[in-house]
């Protein structure tokens, strides 16, 4: 502290230049000026109290749940999304984007951003979803990406111009073998079996699995000793 | 305290700022959107039945689909339906007729979901509940005859106003016009006094 008195600009030199020298900069200008000095520094703070404020609360309620899920390998369990007790960021996500959660007894939301070994999911990649699924009456699993698809943004309803390509599967449709088990293949080329094409557009690749009239909303300790269903990757072009 | 030290102590002051900042921000998001649910769903509020915001096309073009819909991504395979109440005019009443789909109706207030239930518990094929305030319900409580015993499946409601949601679920693409259907027709009524 004493040598910055008497030389206030050699341990600014000897620092990092990247990080030091808009301070200084800053306060040549007013350091001679002592009151303007102050209220040059309270502005600073309050634009910078502000800006820095707004700009993580926008960022963290953007969209997708900054916390609170259950991890279970891959997926990632949200069983809070739709209980009283939701957490303030989840509210205001509800908030902003108009969603209407799944509540609690009506069934479970899980969600998949990476596959099992923890790569994102690559829209040119084969994957394959197989195992079993956490007991529940009925459940669907989807596709989604985040960005809109071109048909989508223009107002173009799907189905008027022919087909619009599969999105996901429902647990009544979707083709087992003989022990009850199912393997969807997600791919953007035609595959035998379940196939889930890999959705056009921008953006990164989500899957979704909803549990509905599940007991697993209760406690997701029964989703770890049931399994989820697992997500590896196959192949890459 | 040197210039240094000052602009140090502003950055402090700024990010200490900043936290508090986030925080309102947060907590604030939901008393100022417009475009949460419980705000679109109020234009609903003089309809009897259900509208239908979010329906099933997995089996093609439906019909009478909601043209603009304001929901974000839902589950393809499910139509939703909504139903604003306001519990100044009265307890609510709201009567859903289930067929072979799965149904569930989920009620949510201010603060997010707070009751749910499907399509299982229906009695002789119709899920029946009356939404009420705490003191509509200590009214009914106390008004209630002695001798009658009532069936009505009452939930008090934490806040005013609400909305409630109806999702049935398409199991199979030609189940998309019962879907929807279903998700349209659910009645919500305010519970007169002449019951």
């Amino acid at each position: 502290m004493l040598t910055k008195k008497v030389a206030p600009q050699a341990p600014v030199r000897a620092a990092s230049p990247f990080l030091q020298r808009p301070p200084l900069r800053l306060l040549h200008g007013v350091a001679p000026l002592r009151r303007v000095g102050t209220v040059g520094l309270v502005l600073y703070a309050l634009v910078l109290g502000a800006g820095l404020g707004l700009a993580t609360a926008n960022w963290a309620t953007r969209g997708r749940y900054p916390f609170g899920g259950v991890v279970l390998n891959a997926w990632t369990a949200w069983p809070k999304i739709g209980a009283r007790d939701a957490d303030p960021y989840v509210r205001a996500i509800h908030a902003r984007t108009g969603e209407v959660p799944l509540a609690l007894g009506e069934g479970l939301l899980l969600t998949a951003l990476t596959d099992e070994s923890g790569r994102r999911l690559d829209p040119s990649c084969r994957y394959r979803i197989a195992g079993a699924t956490p007991p529940s009456r009925a459940w669907t699993l989807t596709v989604e990406r985040r960005g809109r698809t071109k048909a989508e943004a223009a107002g173009e309803p799907a189905g008027e111009t022919g087909m619009a390509p599969r999105t996901g599967f429902t647990s009544t449709e979707v083709l087992r073998d003989r022990d009850g088990r199912f393997a969807v293949t997600l791919s953007p080329t035609v595959q035998p079996g379940n196939w889930l094409p890999m959705p056009a557009g921008e953006g990164s690749i989500r899957l979704v699995l909803r549990l509905y009239d599940t007991p697993v909303a209760a406690s997701t300790g029964v989703l770890e000793r049931e399994g989820v269903p697992s997500i590896t990757r196959e192949d890459c072009p | 305290m040197t210039p240094f030290g000052r602009f140090l102590l502003a950055t402090l002051c700024g990010l200490v700022l900043a936290g508090l900042v986030h925080v309102a921000a947060v907590l604030a998001i939901p008393y100022l959107a417009t475009g949460d649910a419980l705000s679109q769903a109020r234009a609903t509020l003089a309809n009897d039945t259900s509208v239908l915001v979010h329906a099933v096309e997995t089996g093609g073009k439906a019909e009478g689909a909601p043209a603009a819909g304001w929901l974000p991504r839902q589950d393809p395979a499910v139509a939703v339906g909504i139903c604003a109440y306001d519990l100044d005019d009265g307890p609510v009443r709201i009567t859903a007729e289930t067929g072979p789909l799965l149904e569930t109706i989920a009620l949510h207030g201010r603060n997010g979901a707070y009751y749910a239930i499907t399509d299982q518990a229906a009695l002789r094929g119709t899920v029946e509940l009356v939404i009420m305030t705490k003191r509509q319900y200590d009214e009914a409580l106390a008004s209630a005859d002695e001798d009658e015993r009532n069936r009505d499946m009452r939930i008090v409601a934490p806040s005013r106003e609400g909305f409630v949601s109806i999702r049935v679920l398409a199991a199979l693409p030609s189940q998309q016009a019962l879907a929807n259907e279903a998700a349209r027709s659910v009645s919500c009524t305010i519970d007169g006094p002449d019951e």
